[in-house]
């Protein structure tokens, strides 16, 4: 029994760390209908801000976060404006085509400029846990997961309640109308995918606290956020917490229970199965 | 564009007869980027040190005649299938005399078929298991211990422990390698008197093992052995602080001796124990190298990092062809390749002799990072330092 609520605990604790990596995948998918097969590279360059930021300027991660956002959502409007809007009404493969390039050039450039040794953001804490009924909690997930739920929430409160907001939606809903409105629809996508980069930086900032990277995780990353983002569903942010936690819990029960060698076969297993079930994601309105 | 492209053609029929010249090229394909770029490098490296320095010291005899060797590398990008094309292109297209291996267990399976379908020798530095060598091939020869006796060593250490440790747990990634180490690890653990408390198999290039580490503390053993690639032992390390596990001993197959683990880990590598092949030792003598230290010495100055067993090991298949070949007295690769089959030379890596399925016996020497830097604790002839034991828990720990 202690095991058991030892193992969900990490499953939620994973699954923060999942929604935050693919909050920002979902969310320049549900608006400019681009999925960015290059999110698991900017998530990289996140990581690697994160790792410069720590070891040149003794920055903590959690400091370091604006900053890493800040650094990613420059580089993700500027993407937008000049690279990605030439061909954002081209038919979808396109632009997987172009993000798929844009994660080679990311990834190799990447290992030319940093080398492929694999680096850590280590601070005192980052092995530091707590106790809980019974149950270890790392200090670093348990805040990493704090925030992604403070990004969830600050993303659904600017999409729901805000002018920029309902810009954003009027352009995934309806271009036309949202057009004839005065809406601006260059400067509405280089901003949600400068968005879209931002969480990946925040993703990247923490990533090197709890895990090893090198110029190679993107591909995993993008794969895995991909499927959080089909699972929960891209209507809403808070569709992605519920995707990244129902993936966290999935496989780290499917280690207990299975073998830690069949997680992937449980996610990607249950990706299809929602694909056939609920192709809208789990919260999504069934079709 | 018409004229330059015949001034092409002729300066290209210019250089070839002078490359033609009494070389013999030996052809590689390593992971110079994606995932195993951090280790595909030192046999890049090493291949081109080796070569350089065998032509430095006059190249290799055939016959009464002297040969340069030439180095013909792809990048493999990481990737299997690409790394089987690349060697099938090498004995196709390229016509390059000899093969080197690429790194890795799954890669040297893959790619030695190639080898064998040609009747090409290929000699390799980077894949130990098992699995390679069982095959009945042979035009495959491997520098790297037997992946079943990897832990040998260890467990050896584990019988002369004081408190003895009881219970093991076993956890190895799913990939050809490390499931020849736990085949091997699992015989020898039962046959010591060991209760295995549990036998994990996680998926490679997994990064998070907060729910493997919760079960392995669950079951409480004394002692962890961890199969796996580098980069997941150095999570597994991280994750297992994160979570307050330590058991009383762990011990991991690669990682360990490396300066980069070390680095990244800082502290938290301490108490950890590993494993090397090779440990850059003035008593292992080399014919180009005079012996191993000198040999480490050059080798930084001139790639700006340390080199590990991978890079001796790659060295001492560049060495084992230039040997086999002067044997030979030919370059032809069923002769070379039974040459390569009677070599026994002591190198800067070790005593280079083949075992009939083509893999040489190399004892693992014990290493355990103590105070931030690295203790050889046990080798063939019995304990060299003392080893750290038991490890304190995480918060006892300076």
């Amino acid at each position: 029994m202690a095991l058991l609520l030892q193992v969900l605990a990490n499953g939620i604790l994973l699954g923060g760390l999942y929604a935050l990596m693919a909050l920002g995948l979902a969310l320049v998918w549900g608006v400019l209908n681009i999925v960015n097969l290059a999110h698991g590279a900017f998530i990289m360059l996140g990581a690697y801000a994160s790792y410069y930021l720590f070891t040149l300027l003794h920055l903590d991660p959690f400091a370091a976060l604006p900053l890493c956002m800040l650094a990613l959502f420059l580089f993700g409007y500027l993407l937008q404006r000049h690279v990605l809007n030439l061909i954002v009404r081209a038919p979808m493969f396109n632009t997987l085509l172009v993000t798929f390039g844009l994660d080679v050039v990311l990834t190799y450039l990447a290992q030319i400029v940093f080398s492929a040794d694999f680096r850590v953001v280590n601070p005192g804490y980052a092995g530091a846990n707590f106790a809980l009924a019974g149950v270890t909690l790392p200090l670093v997930r348990a805040l990493a997961f704090a925030v992604a739920l403070v990004l969830t929430f600050a993303l659904w409160l600017l999409l729901a309640h805000t002018r920029l907001g309902r810009a954003v939606r009027a352009c995934a809903h309806n271009l036309v109308a949202a057009r004839l409105y005065g809406v601006e629809p260059r400067t509405v996508y280089a901003l949600t995918f400068g968005l879209g980069a931002a969480l990946a930086g925040a993703a990247g900032d923490l990533y090197g606290v709890v895990s090893q990277f090198n110029p190679y995780i993107g591909d995993a990353l993008t794969a895995k956020s991909f499927a959080i983002s089909i699972i929960g569903g891209l209507e809403n942010p808070l569709g992605v917490v519920v995707g990244g936690l129902f993936l966290g819990i999935l496989e780290s029960l499917t280690s207990l229970y299975v073998g830690p060698t069949y997680t992937d076969v449980a996610s990607f297993g249950v990706l299809v199965l929602v694909l056939i079930v609920r192709p809208k994601g789990l919260l999504g309105r069934a079709t | 564009m018409k004229r330059l492209l015949c001034y092409g053609i002729v300066a290209l029929g210019l250089v070839e007869p002078a490359l033609a010249e009494q070389t013999i090229t030996l052809g590689a394909s390593v992971q110079e980027t994606g995932a195993l770029a951090n280790t595909g490098r030192y046999y890049r490296d090493g291949y081109e040190f080796a070569v350089q320095r065998i032509n430095d010291r006059g190249g290799v005899k055939v016959g009464g005649e002297h040969y340069r060797l030439a180095l013909k590398i792809f990048d493999n990008q990481s990737d299997v299938n690409l790394s089987v094309r690349q060697y099938t292109q090498l004995l196709t297209q390229d016509k390059v005399n000899f093969l080197l291996g690429p790194f890795a267990s799954d890669y040297a399976l893959a790619d030695s078929s190639v080898a064998e379908k040609y009747e090409v020798p290929m000699i390799e530095g980077g894949g130990a298991s098992d699995q390679i060598f069982s095959r009945g091939y042979k035009y495959i020869f491997g520098t790297l211990p037997v992946a079943s006796r990897y832990f040998e060593s260890t467990v050896e250490v584990l019988t002369k422990l004081d408190p003895a440790p009881k219970t093991v747990a076993l956890v190895y990634a799913d990939d050809a390698f490390d499931v020849a180490v736990a085949k091997g690890t699992r015989e020898r653990l039962q046959n010591g008197g060991f209760k295995i408390a549990q036998d994990e198999r996680y998926s490679s290039n997994t990064s998070d093992f907060s729910s493997l580490i919760s079960q392995t503390k669950a079951s409480a053993p004394d002692v962890v052995l961890v199969a796996g690639h580098e980069t997941e032992a150095l999570n597994f390390i991280r994750q297992s602080k994160s979570l307050d596990f330590s058991p009383k001993l762990y011990a991991f197959t690669v990682g360990v001796p490396t300066a980069d683990f070390r680095h990244a880990l800082g502290a938290d590598a301490n108490y950890a124990f590993g494993m090397t092949s090779w440990l850059p030792s003035a008593a292992l003598k080399d014919d180009y190298f005079s012996n191993a230290e000198i040999f480490a010495g050059d080798y930084r100055k001139q790639f700006g990092y340390d080199p590990d067993y991978h890079a001796a090991s790659a060295v001492a298949d560049v060495e084992t062809f230039a040997k086999a070949i002067e044997a030979a007295g030919t370059l032809d690769p069923k002769k070379v390749r039974d040459a390569i089959a009677q070599v026994d030379f002591e190198s800067l890596y070790g005593r280079i002799q083949f075992s009939a399925a083509g893999q040489i016996n190399l004892p693992q020497t014990v290493v355990q990072v103590q105070n931030d830097s690295l203790v050889p604790i046990y080798g063939h002839k019995g304990f060299i330092n003392k080893p750290r034991y038991p490890m304190p828990a995480w918060d006892k720990r300076q």
